[in-house]
């Protein structure tokens, strides 16, 4: 299906934003979106559905007398359906209260240029190529061994254009690509099966290596069969990418948003400048980061995106803010505004979490560790206390390791304590980086851990 | 022309190209969402969506297209590359698809609500919304935040499939999920309530700002003084509300028959008793007003209540007309799709154990030590049957009485062992509204009495 063109999504935020001014509002700011994505899925061992999905739409916020107000509409190709959100958002600003916070919309300011974000060979990619990169991952995961079953999985392309204009000036268009496969599997032998393990690769350039993500998460189930318990001790743990963003989204990432630090939501309030992590971790939310998931010149309200450091050799050095958190504390905004595309309001949010990478590859951080667990996929880490950044969560599972080498998995592990009390711990870091949602980090060694056993 | 054209005329393009089956649902959706932080109103925000999503089958492959828009021509486009998209994932299938059979249905579903949230000023809900957010703020000093969300969306779902079904139902969903945050002396407690109905705007006659906010603000004040959970096995006895999350993430997933073929344990096991007597599990469609009730799913098929397992004998999985064919049942109504920019899947409705004959007190006589678990955080399961869930109420209990309560705590173990050590369940019943992911979200409902496990892992810290 065509696309929008970068004129026309320019022209209709515009045009929205004067219509809302006409309308009555003070500030005014529209967003509209245009993506489109293919995929291929695999369930069950075999290739069995396709899937195409054009979405797009237009979110105007505008306030009356410091009360907001806001409203979508996915039917752009008709000017009464925009002029109808308009029209509600404005109703919704009435019937809403001042907000004595409330200071404006961003400025217009100069950006960054970013790198890798947008691949014309993704944008022309078909359904066949899909097909043929789930095949290349399906048969990496199962020729090697009978015993693993790929459960799901598949691979999916596609691009999103975002263009902003706000009664400030504001108006910029951005557009951006992305390639993702993934893969779960389980291996079965008798009556065991193991947990579900899971591989992906994401990029924003034409960049994934779908074999080596079916063979590394054949290579994992296959490791999760040959199960032993382990005692209730305190211990050190290598956690793995899956397992630190998983922690980390629930307490740490929420610890450092302005919104809830202004909120008394943050145990990091009144704490720039003090140590709350071990020396060697350093931390930056980069909106800027060459190939980054999350990369893009601007944020959801038009506000360069830039690098910020958040925890540099354990001190804390920023918060991050959108342009409302920024104001309320009379500081620059991070570039840190993210929305649900057109069917939201920004919020505070992370764009690119970068722990900086030592120098041990992930193979010599094994072999540092005499006796301890690595620790890929958890359970109930959204159950964290997200304020205090308490955690009581099950591993599943967990590999145990014995002078640097895995010599089998174990069950029901369960390991808890604070997550701020853990970057304390933080021993050695790997040199292995990758993103996984927000966070791009290495592997972490951590010590002294609470590991209930069954 | 009329929906039901438009949509009949997508069919037949897809018959012509090939399909062995096709089907269309349109939507037409209007939403109300506020986000309050502290009283301050966010944003007050209303949404309007319309589109359609398309699914053929074809060569026993799958090809699925969302598009935003009602358009005739748009639709045959959509449906095109749908049916194209998928002769191209058919080219290395060894097992085709194929669909049980299901009743063709025509009917009109509409929703009568006492209070309907479309009829409600924005102003109105914004005043209930504040009134939830005063009662909580203050009721103690220490309460220090508090974050209201509303959400409401009315609208219409149109279904017609190749086989000649056509289904109009009206969407009505009243939702809110409230937060609330305490501190005294550096320790950080919290606390969460979520509502929701399927009835109309009159949930909060029934649950009051006033109560809302007073359970909210007195569980994160409470936890302030509370103690670290003991590490280890301990009897336990479950609140409905955790009994309801258990139910859904420890047992209910794994009875969804998509992920019972992906691996899961409960495949091997129909017929098969793997509870106690006590275990008897439903997942039913037709509760009037439940947060998870509909008439029928998103695949035309109608709702119904599912018998799960029967003391402690697995009877039945959810099914959609997939899986249904595979296991040579019948489809159960399960299946859901969020709205027409995903495909539907197998999800659960009101999920909930069904009560025996035990008082509570009863339940906590005989534990010498162990925990009474009131209310969850927030759960999860595995294929392999492992499940996870935290709690954000709960207290000790010391020679059968509840005592201190305690913060933090989670529960996890396998769910086959851990039915078998459900020993005795509560005559009282309840249910929770919920959300529940996978992939998409759902609304859910989920609950049951209060139940007594012999044993069970409890993760803390202490």
């Amino acid at each position: 299906m065509a696309a929008l063109k970068k004129d026309a999504m320019i022209a209709l935020a515009e045009n929205a934003v004067t219509s809302a001014q006409k309308k009555g509002a003070a500030d005014a700011e529209a967003y509209v979106y245009d993506g489109q994505s293919i995929s291929i899925g695999l369930e069950r061992g075999q290739i069995t559905k396709s899937s195409l999905v054009v979405d797009r739409g237009l979110g105007i916020r505008v306030t009356i007398n410091k009360a907001v107000g806001f409203a979508y509409t996915n039917v752009l190709e008709k000017q009464t359906a925009v002029e109808e959100a308009i029209v509600k958002a404005l109703s919704a600003a009435k019937a809403s209260k001042p907000d004595p916070d409330w200071h404006g919309l961003p400025e217009k300011k100069p950006f960054s240029s970013v790198e890798n974000t947008y691949d014309p060979k993704i944008a022309d990619l078909h359904a066949e190529d899909l097909v043929n990169i789930t095949s290349t991952m399906l048969d990496a995961a199962v020729k090697g061994d009978k015993r693993v079953l790929a459960i799901e999985g598949g691979a999916g392309s596609g691009f999103g254009s975002t263009a902003i204009a706000n009664s400030n000036g504001i108006s910029v268009f951005d557009t951006g690509t992305v390639i993702e496969c993934s893969v779960a599997t389980v291996a079965k032998e008798g009556n065991t099966v193991t947990p579900v393990c899971f591989e992906f690769n994401a990029a924003r350039n034409y960049a994934v290596d779908p074999e080596w993500v079916g063979r590394e998460a054949a290579r994992l189930a296959v490791s999760a069969l040959k199960t032993k318990r382990i005692e209730t001790q305190t211990t050190k743990l290598i956690l793995t990418q899956f397992a630190l963003q998983e922690l980390l989204y629930f307490t740490l990432v929420n610890a450092v948003k302005a919104d809830n630090v202004q909120r008394s939501q943050s145990p990091f309030k009144g704490k720039i400048g003090e140590k709350v992590a071990s020396d060697n971790l350093t931390i930056h939310d980069d909106g800027l980061l060459a190939g980054g998931l999350r990369t893009s010149i601007f944020d959801a309200e038009g506000s360069p995106k830039q690098k910020t450091p958040v925890i540099e050799k354990g001190v804390l050095r920023n918060f991050l803010y959108d342009y409302y958190s920024a104001q309320k504390d009379g500081v620059e905004s991070t570039g840190n505004a993210l929305r649900a595309g057109y069917l939201s309001t920004p919020g505070v949010e992370t764009t690119n979490f970068h722990v900086t990478p030592g120098i041990k590859s992930a193979d010599e951080l094994m072999a540092e560790v005499d006796e301890g667990l690595i620790i890929y996929y958890l359970q109930g880490a959204h159950s964290s206390n997200p304020v205090s950044g308490e955690f009581s969560v099950v591993a599943t599972p967990a590999w145990k390791i014995k002078k640097g080498e895995i010599v089998h998995c174990s069950r029901g592990v369960m390991l808890a304590g604070n997550i701020f009390e853990v970057l304390k711990n933080v021993n050695v870091i790997a040199s292995n980086d990758r993103q996984m949602g927000q966070l791009v980090s290495p592997w972490i060694l951590v010590e002294n851990v609470r590991v209930i056993g069954k | 022309m009329f929906v039901k054209d438009i949509l009949v005329k997508s069919l037949t393009e897809a018959q012509r190209l090939g399909a062995e089956y096709a089907e269309a649902r349109a939507e037409s959706l209007f939403k109300t969402m506020l986000t309050l932080k502290e009283g301050r109103v966010e944003a007050a925000k209303q949404g309007m969506e319309n589109g359609v999503a398309l699914r053929v089958l074809v060569n026993g492959a799958w090809g699925f297209a969302s598009v935003g828009s009602l358009d005739a021509e748009t639709l045959t486009e959509a449906v095109s590359e749908a049916c194209r998209m998928a002769k191209a994932a058919s080219e290395r299938l060894k097992n085709p698809i194929e669909l049980a059979k299901a009743p063709v249905v025509e009917d009109r579903v509409r929703k009568k609500p006492k209070k309907n949230p479309a009829d409600i000023s924005m102003e109105d809900k914004i005043k209930t919304a504040l009134a939830v957010n005063k009662n909580t703020m203050s009721y103690d000093r220490r309460v220090k935040s508090c974050t209201v969300d509303y959400l409401d969306l009315t609208g219409t779902n149109t279904f017609a499939n190749s086989e000649g079904s056509y289904v109009e139902q009206d969407k009505l969903y009243v939702w809110s999920r409230m937060t609330a945050s305490a501190e005294q002396k550096g320790v950080f407690t919290f606390s969460r309530e979520e509502i929701g109905s399927t009835a109309g705007y009159e949930l909060f006659d029934q649950e009051t700002p006033e109560a809302l906010g007073e359970k909210l603000a007195k569980r994160a004040t409470e936890q302030l003084a509370a103690k670290q959970p003991k590490g280890g096995m301990f009897p336990v006895v479950l609140g409905p509300n955790v009994v309801g999350v258990f139910v859904h993430e420890a047992f209910g997933h794994l009875a969804e028959a998509d992920l019972a073929l992906s691996g899961g344990v409960l495949a091997g096991n129909m017929g098969k008793k793997i509870g106690s007597d006590q275990v008897t599990f439903y997942d039913d469609g037709t509760i009037p007003g439940a947060f998870g009730s509909f008439k029928y799913d998103d695949e035309g098929v109608r709702t119904q209540k599912t018998l799960l397992i029967k003391d402690g004998v697995v009877t039945g999985l959810m099914h959609n007309r997939e899986t249904a064919e595979k296991f040579n049942a019948e489809p159960t109504g399960n299946a859901r799709a969020e709205d027409f920019r995903v495909e539907p899947i197998i999800r659960m409705r009101c999920t909930f154990m069904a009560p025996q004959d035990q008082s509570f007190e009863e339940l906590l006589e005989g534990v010498k030590f162990g925990y009474y678990f009131k209310s969850f955080r927030g759960g999860q399961a595995n294929v392999d049957g492992t499940f996870q869930v935290g709690i954000q109420e709960g207290y000790e209990i010391v020679n059968g009485e509840v005592r201190e309560p305690v913060r933090n705590a989670s529960i996890s173990g396998n769910t086959l062992e851990t039915l078998l050590k459900v020993d005795a369940v509560g005559k009282d019943f309840e249910l929770d509204s919920g959300r529940c992911g996978k992939g998409q979200t759902a609304f859910i409902c989920d609950g049951g009495p209060h139940a007594r496990v012999k044993e069970v892992t409890v993760g803390g810290s202490a």
